[in-house]
């Protein structure tokens, strides 16, 4: 424990650079993850009613259309 | 009168002997009550003011010392991180409301189906409301545009930089000197000519004699398939 936080601590947190890097993608990731994971959210909630999910039905519908 | 003064200084001399100790001692009996009744221990009695109050009770005992510093820097870490992100985000919607819409970028853009223009026609259309010209060149024409000496014309432009597959020629129907429209397959250089002061445009849109000073410009096009452009 003691050596994990300890070179945790020199790893990222002594140089003020590394510690400025790591916060700014930390920050990517964290907006990276929050999109991500709100739209599967979205779409778990919206399963069947989006225009991606019936899309197949009503374009087939189109295709047989001009076919005839 | 000295026997009264003598005797008066004498007794002067013993008060302020004696009561000096005395006031003394009552002063450090008082003391010394206060401090049995009270519960507040100063920690300037006695010593001085040079005695510091024990903090040893908030010392942390054993363990890491990485700990706490490594929490605190990632609170401040954390609290950096969001804050970027939420400065980045009121950013991006800022200048995400300033560019076009989908629908003003989807009017912007043109799709054209070359395969109805036969080989050595003109077709004009409209682009955000001018005339654009396509025309597909022919084998002789597309060798006529390459080997024209273009290093001496007016406007001097390669004609493999003005078009992006040879047998597409495609540029914008307004005239470079007042904004005619010039009428293809016309002019002494068999490209197009402009009807209001005589501009003459090779095959290749460059300028080649009258007043207008630039070849006609190219807008952005691009080639998603075969037999489709795309203007925009």
């Amino acid at each position: 424990m003691a050596g994990l936080t300890s070179f945790v601590y020199n790893t990222v947190f002594r140089s003020n650079v590394t510690m400025l890097t790591t916060v700014f993608a930390s920050a990517f990731a964290m907006q990276l993850a929050f999109d991500t994971g709100s739209d599967r959210i979205w779409d778990s909630i919206n399963r069947g009613r989006q225009w991606k999910d019936v899309k197949v039905r009503y374009v087939q519908k189109a295709e047989d259309d001009d076919d005839e | 009168m000295p026997a009264l003064a003598n005797t008066t200084r004498a007794i002067a001399r013993s008060w302020t002997q004696h009561s000096l100790p005395v006031a003394r001692a009552g002063c450090v009996a008082m003391q010394s009550r206060d401090a049995s009744t009270s519960t507040f221990e100063s920690p300037f009695k006695g010593q001085g003011s040079t005695k510091i109050p024990s903090f040893g009770h908030y010392k942390k005992t054993g363990g890491d010392e990485n700990g706490p510093k490594l929490m605190s820097y990632f609170m401040v870490g954390t609290m950096g991180a969001l804050a970027s992100l939420g400065a980045k985000a009121t950013v991006q919607d800022f200048l995400v409301n300033m560019s076009a819409s989908a629908d003003v970028l989807a009017q912007a853009k043109v799709e054209i189906d070359l395969a109805a223009i036969p080989e050595g026609k003109n077709v004009i259309i409209k682009w955000r409301g001018k005339p654009v010209f396509i025309r597909h060149r022919t084998e002789g024409e597309i060798k006529e545009a390459e080997d024209t000496k273009w290093e001496s014309l007016r406007d001097p432009q390669k004609d493999a930089d003005r078009v992006k597959k040879p047998e597409w020629l495609i540029m914008l129907g307004v005239c470079t000197h007042l904004g005619c429209v010039p009428i293809g397959e016309a002019g002494d250089f068999g490209g197009w000519f402009c009807p209001c002061h005589g501009s003459h445009y090779d095959i290749s849109g460059r300028i080649r004699k009258g007043p207008a000073p630039l070849n006609l410009e190219i807008p952005e096009y691009d080639f998603p398939e075969d037999g489709k452009v795309v203007i925009g």
